[in-house]
């Protein structure tokens, strides 16, 4: 009971509280780039709720049995980054060959996700939190789905948006960014939330 | 005169957070003050620079199918060295950075720069490429952190610029999360103001 | 199969020019890095507790490091730890120091990263100034029925800040002096 507890507070600081786009400006590209259409934003969520979880969870073993034990702490950076990279590879061949299906609908995501800055953030902030094991790969899974309720919300409120009048200078990128603004807003109201 | 044109351009013409709309996260991330946003400036043009002159030095012996690992390879080796020397020399800012300087490996405006220039273009031409990348990057994230950092504290890099009043009770919604993104939205549609009277003018 | 080993080959040796280079970095800023860590460490001790010169590393049975301060007598004028809390969106580390009645005399926030103008006041000298000449029983955030004024918009890094040292304060004092029947302040902490 008192798990279940202790992972609805991560999931709760993880999505609202401390989310990864809107508080700590992590996976902004995507955020803005892919966001223009709902199903797509979709796709792309999906896939980096998959990816943030798995790269968490070989980032830290890394960590934990290879880079620690062998005082390679510096080679962090590299290490991550070449994992991640390598990770989505896998995924994606994998995905290809035994769910075509999927595939099609994630597939151009995936090549994208390399270099989405959320994913190494993930990893980097589970070891300088020092977060354990479990715990890693709940706060990759959890700030995946806080990163695709807003890539959601972005989408619906941006297909809504083509058929406002938007001022000419305003248009594309810097409303997006001031409809982002008002979102970070709401989101801030979390931050006096009590847990636990 | 030409290797000139590779310099400027990326400060005005082609500036990678303005027009390009490349790296948004640390341009949101950092521009809570003058300072970090300098720091993080001049970190990310260390890296453009060097990573362009070695990419392009490696050009011919990279096959290019496996290029874009060894791309990464190479920004995240000079990471990595900043982030040692920061440590190092400038404990304040590297923590006050945190895990941003990391970050500058999947900064999009250098991978991008390394597979639309570096690859194609000669040691020098990536290396101004790379530098006046980079200075056009610290100069928009100079921009939106001087706004912000007025609006939200009333001081810039601690002196104070507006009365004491406003310094005790500021504007903090700008050094928050939603000022960032406002600031660096209304920014975008002055600069785009800009560019339509100039596009008039010369019609 | 040979281009694939040219490929293997190439990013190898791309990969192992990287690590030595980095490894010969490491070697030249490790040993700096650990001192700016320890030097930034050591002037926080001596804030603290200003008027001591020698510190002397002691440790709790639960493994918790503390130094005793003394003067230049060599006489115990106080203790300083270090305590850690999770805050709102980074650890937050306090160096305090107390004096021999566990009466706290300063803290210093030495590390944090919380939200800019509103957690990150905390390293503010008004915010740490209120904590002086409290006792454990004393740590309370207004928030919880306690007379520690939060900061505005930060309930959660003050909260944090008071509760960390109110446990390492009651820890200390109990282990070196006891602490008899305060069987509800004990609840409390768990």
């Amino acid at each position: 009971m008192e798990y279940i507890a202790k992972i609805l507070i991560m999931a709760v600081s993880s999505i609202f509280i401390n989310n990864f786009v809107l508080s700590r400006f992590l996976g902004l590209c995507p955020y803005l780039g892919v966001s223009k259409k709902l199903d797509s934003a979709f796709g792309m969520g999906m896939a980096v709720i998959f990816v943030m979880a798995i790269a968490s969870a070989f980032t830290w073993l890394i960590n934990a049995y290879l880079l620690i034990p062998t005082g390679l702490e510096y080679l962090q950076t590299i290490a991550f980054i070449l994992t991640i990279a390598a990770l989505v590879q896998f995924v994606e061949m994998f995905i290809q060959k035994s769910a075509p299906a999927l595939y099609k609908s994630l597939g151009v995501y995936l090549p994208l996700i390399t270099t989405n800055c959320a994913v190494l953030g993930v990893a980097v902030i589970n070891i300088n939190d020092h977060l354990n094991f479990l715990d890693s790969i709940l706060n990759g899974f959890f700030g995946g789905v806080g990163f695709t309720l807003v890539l959601l919300m972005m989408a619906g409120i941006r297909e809504r948006l083509e058929k406002a009048e938007v001022p000419k200078s305003m248009q594309g990128m810097p409303i997006a960014l001031i409809i982002a603004g008002c979102m970070a807003l709401a989101f801030l109201g979390f931050a006096g939330l009590k847990l636990g | 005169m030409s290797s000139f044109k590779e310099l400027s351009k990326g400060i005005f013409k082609e500036n990678p957070t303005f027009v390009l709309v490349l790296g948004m996260c640390p341009t949101l991330a950092v521009t809570s003050s003058l300072q970090n946003a300098i720091g993080m400036g001049l970190a990310a043009t260390f890296v453009l620079a060097f990573s362009n002159i070695l990419i392009s030095l490696l050009k011919d012996l990279i096959p290019s199918k496996i290029r874009i690992p060894g791309y990464i390879v190479v920004i995240a080796s000079f990471v990595s060295i900043i982030d040692m020397a920061m440590a190092a020399y400038l404990p304040d800012l590297h923590k006050s950075l945190g895990i941003f300087i990391p970050l500058i490996v999947v900064n999009c405006i250098i991978l991008g720069r390394a597979e639309a220039f570096a690859c194609k273009n000669g040691v020098f031409a990536s290396l101004m490429d790379g530098v006046g990348m980079g200075l056009g990057f610290t100069l928009s994230l100079s921009v939106v952190a001087i706004i912000r950092e007025i609006l939200g504290t009333g001081k810039i890099w601690e002196i104070a610029i507006l009365p004491q009043a406003y310094i005790n009770e500021p504007m903090l919604v700008a050094i928050l999360a939603p000022g960032a993104f406002i600031t660096l939205g209304l920014l975008m549609a002055l600069i785009n103001i800009i560019k339509d009277k100039n596009k008039a003018v010369k019609e | 199969m040979k281009v694939y080993l040219h490929y293997a080959l190439v990013l190898l040796i791309i990969t192992a020019l990287a690590c030595g280079i980095l490894a010969m970095v490491n070697q030249q800023t490790k040993p700096i890095i650990d001192r700016n860590l320890q030097e930034e460490e050591n002037n926080a001790r001596e804030q603290v507790i200003s008027s001591a010169k020698t510190f002397e590393k002691q440790e709790l049975k639960n493994g918790k490091v503390y130094y005793i301060a003394k003067d230049e007598k060599g006489k115990e004028i106080g203790y300083t730890f270090i305590s850690c809390g999770r805050g709102y969106s980074s650890d937050v580390q306090i160096m305090v120091g107390i004096d021999t009645n566990f009466k706290i005399e300063k803290i210093i926030i030495i590390q944090q990263s919380e939200t800019p103008g509103l957690g990150a006041n905390c390293i503010k000298p008004e915010f740490s100034e209120k904590y002086t000449n409290l006792e454990y029983k004393d740590l309370t955030v207004d928030k919880d029925g306690g007379n520690i004024k939060s900061i505005t918009g930060a309930t959660i890094t003050t909260r944090t800040v008071t509760n960390a040292i109110k446990k390492d304060v009651y820890d200390l004092e109990n282990e070196l002096v006891g602490i008899t029947f305060k069987q509800e302040v004990k609840d409390e902490l768990i």
